[in-house]
């Protein structure tokens, strides 16, 4: 079971850096509004050449 | 009202002061508040804006506040925007940004920070205290254990940061709060544990801690996100004072279009008749009514002329004012009443604050119990003392308290926003729960308040063009069916002066034509034979000149809603200051009982009539109910009634008709029900807790494990008990 010696500390920084993601996206603010994105996905695409 | 041509409207908007004011990045963003966004089909339609107006680069709105961000191109007017936005049914009011915003939403992005934080390390200690559970040991006990101590750090310094503020604060004001005991427990246990670990035992409470930590944390931000999501005070402001107000130009005879807030003592504004003021100030010229209802609650219209103080969010009546402004915005009377409102939306119900001063009480109780505890282990040993102290101090709950009521609160008059109903305080919301019965106004409450003339008998010639002539001078719902009806007449430019023009609310209106006394009242029922419907009658030198029959749609959805209310055992009552005949003809309908109607009732009748009925509800609208709305136990404002009546009820119903009203009550029903369930729940859990941690039958380990769960178990008790609605049949 030595092996745990490694994959504690890996698996810790795998988690570690998903939390580093997360209080990115949370400072540019992704999560201030989480109702309207739930309904744009319904929404039909844009097309960026059509004008 | 002058009809403002529709390129004048939103004129303001590109005003270089207003752009500098109000919009972002160099001017080129705005935020616009629109009103009647509530679906998906709403993002659609404003996101596409810029495939209809060439200058907007791109517009983006969040459901949750009905709030906009227009973004220009170079070059881009606001107002073309603006009206577009109109057109496609929106109608939009910028909202300034203040910088407290900005504030509150770094605030809350911190607070979501410590949130992950707190979750990612309790999910992962937990996976380590699993392995102990299971009967790990030796190294890899140690490794694990001393894993959970470097793993909780983040949670001990960064994620409790709010709680050692909280306390901190608490602390130096020498009060008593509810992040104290936290505090407490939770170094106390981080001391325990640290202790055990460097002793070589294997008690370390780690897991339970950071999961406490990730609990409460989660409570909490649940709690500030459904607090700021109540509706904010730029949507406030546009329910009571028009944005909107035509300035003199300075220097010239002509005017412009302004927003309320840009006008600077000094401005000269005209208001027209009919019109709401938009600032605090003295008329300069021109004489004639305003009602002051909304700022004095008094519905007869007060006489102004020259020199007269008048104040934002009064309706001037019937003749032009040119009023100088003496103060603008939020230093304007109605202003600072919104302000402290606004204080007022934050403040607790009665079953809240008794709670906080109860909370208050607990801390104390909490940590005297816990020197007891120790005092009582002593006799044993010190390890027996500690953990004693330690396992009170860790079972005792405050959640009740400081989480569970004021989240059901808020959850509460979220619900009541979803069915259109602004909700002004928590206190309404236990005040309806323990309403007994209702009164209901009859006139756009109970029915469409549109009324109509459906039949009008001239008996001496001239009467009708009387009557025009007064009636075109008010804005009662009578006076405006007769304009709608006779319009054609009146267009004709028959109509002809008036001179001593007097309306008086619950009586009706009076003034001289060509010096002759017309009076228009409403008929008593004996007068003028039993018809349905409401009768107006006509008197010329007090001799009967013509009879007018005006009658009112009943809503739909009335019935349905008078029918579920007396199901639950509250009794209806019709509150109306229309005649006999009318009143019980729409009782009959709606199946509200004869000697429950109170016709023909004054605003001061009405207001008695509430003072004698205890755990009353009054739902209404108009100038007329606004001194019984203001008497009753609680009230209710209806949308199609007049806008000051929001100042003196309990809350605002946007929605027409009275359906969400019964919708509320249930709603405020269930959250008192939930409230007190927790309540017991608590008193409870902490009785029994106490006993068994002062008894030495529970050891911290497992206190620990149940302070969490029993945090949890409230906190999901409040989110599902507030969940059902039922349906109103």
């Amino acid at each position: 079971m030595d092996i745990i010696y490694v994959l504690l500390p890996v698996a810790l920084l795998l988690g570690g850096g998903f939390l580093a993601a997360f209080a990115w996206g949370a400072s540019k603010g992704q999560y201030d509004d989480l109702e309207t994105p739930a309904h744009r996905i319904f929404l039909p695409d844009q097309n960026e050449g059509e004008r | 009202m002058p009809a403002s041509s529709a390129d004048e409207e939103f004129r303001y908007l590109d005003d270089p002061e207003f752009v500098r004011d109000y919009a972002h990045d160099n001017g080129r963003e705005m935020r616009f508040y629109l009103e009647g966004v509530h679906c998906a089909a709403c993002v659609w339609l404003t996101e596409k804006l810029p495939e209809f107006v060439a200058c907007v680069e791109s517009l983006t709105l969040s459901l949750a506040s009905g709030v906009a961000i227009v973004r220009l191109r170079e070059g881009g007017s606001f107002a073309l925007a603006a009206r577009e936005l109109l057109r496609l049914g929106y109608r939009p009011h910028p909202v300034k940004q203040g910088d407290s915003d900005e504030l509150q939403k770094k605030e809350n992005r911190r607070h979501l920070i410590q949130l992950g934080v707190a979750g990612m390390v309790a999910g992962n200690i937990m996976l380590l205290a699993v392995s102990l559970y299971a009967g790990a040991d030796g190294k890899l006990g140690d490794l694990f254990r001393w894993g959970s101590l470097v793993l909780f750090l983040p949670v001990l310094f960064y994620s409790a940061l709010p709680f050692y503020r909280g306390a901190w604060g608490a602390i130096r004001k020498a009060q008593v709060s509810i992040d104290i005991p936290i505090v407490f427990g939770l170094w106390m246990g981080t001391g325990a544990s640290v202790a055990n670990l460097l002793a070589g035992s294997s008690h370390v409470y780690f897991d339970s801690i950071s999961t406490l930590v990730f609990l409460l944390l989660a409570t909490r931000y649940l709690l500030k996100k459904v607090n700021q999501h109540a509706l904010s005070e730029s949507q406030l402001m546009h329910f009571l004072a028009p944005s909107k107000a035509r300035r003199l130009r300075p220097g010239q005879s002509s005017y412009e279009e302004v927003r309320s807030d840009a006008l600077r003592e000094g401005d000269v504004i005209q208001v027209l008749p009919g019109e709401c003021l938009a600032a605090d100030g003295d008329v300069i010229s021109g004489c004639g009514h305003i009602n002051r209802a909304l700022l004095t609650g008094e519905p007869s219209p007060e006489r102004v002329a020259q020199g007269s103080r008048v104040n934002a969010g009064t309706w001037n009546l019937e003749s032009p004012l040119t009023v100088r402004v003496t103060a603008s915005g939020a230093v304007t009377r109605l202003g600072k009443i919104l302000s402290a409102m606004e204080q007022s939306l934050s403040s607790k119900a009665p079953i809240v604050s008794h709670l906080d001063r109860v909370g208050q009480a607990f801390v104390v109780a909490v940590l005297a119990l816990s020197v007891l505890g120790f005092l009582i282990g002593l006799r044993e040993s010190w390890n027996e003392a500690v953990n004693r102290a330690l396992a009170v101090a860790i079972i005792v709950c405050p959640c009740t308290f400081a989480l569970a009521t004021p989240l059901a609160m808020s959850l509460a008059i979220r619900r009541a926003a979803k069915q259109g109903i602004l909700v002004k305080g928590a206190e309404l919301i236990e005040r309806l729960s323990h309403v007994r019965s209702v009164f209901f106004d009859k006139t756009g409450t109970l029915t469409h308040g549109e009324l109509t003339v459906s039949s009008w008998n001239e008996r001496v010639p001239g009467a009708l063009l009387a009557l025009l002539a007064l009636e075109s001078r008010s804005a009662h719902p009578i006076a405006q069916a007769v304009m709608r009806h006779f319009g054609g007449v009146a267009k004709e430019g028959r109509v002809p002066e008036v001179s001593d023009f007097e309306e008086r609310p619950g009586v009706g209106v009076s003034g001289k034509v060509d010096g002759v006394l017309y009076q228009v009242r409403g008929a008593t029922s004996g007068g003028i034979g039993q018809r349905t419907g409401t009768q107006v009658a006509v008197f010329r030198e007090g001799v009967l000149a013509g009879e007018l029959t005006l009658s009112d749609r009943v809503r739909e959805d009335s019935s349905a809603a008078i029918r579920s209310l007396n199901r639950q055992h509250i009794a209806t009552y019709m509150l109306s200051g229309d005649q006999e005949t009318a009143a019980h003809e729409t009782a009959r309908i709606l199946h509200i009982e004869p000697k429950n109607v109170i016709a023909q009732a004054s605003p001061e009748r009405k207001g008695e009539v509430l003072r004698a009925h205890p755990h009353s509800l009054m739902v209404g609208d108009g100038a007329n109910d606004a001194v019984a709305l203001a008497q009753a136990y609680a009230s209710v404002a209806v949308q199609g009634g007049m806008e000051m009546s929001i100042r003196a009820a309990g809350a605002y119903s946007s929605r027409p008709g009275i359906v969400p009203i019964a919708k509320l009550i249930v709603i405020a029903r269930e959250t008192m029900s939930v409230v007190r369930r927790n309540l017991f729940f608590a008193i409870v859990y902490n009785l029994v807790g106490i006993a068994a941690a002062l008894s030495g039958h529970l050891n911290p380990l497992f206190a620990a494990v149940l302070m969490p769960i029993s945090a949890l178990t409230v906190f999901l008790s409040t989110m599902a008990g507030t969940r059902r609605l039922r349906e109103v049949r």
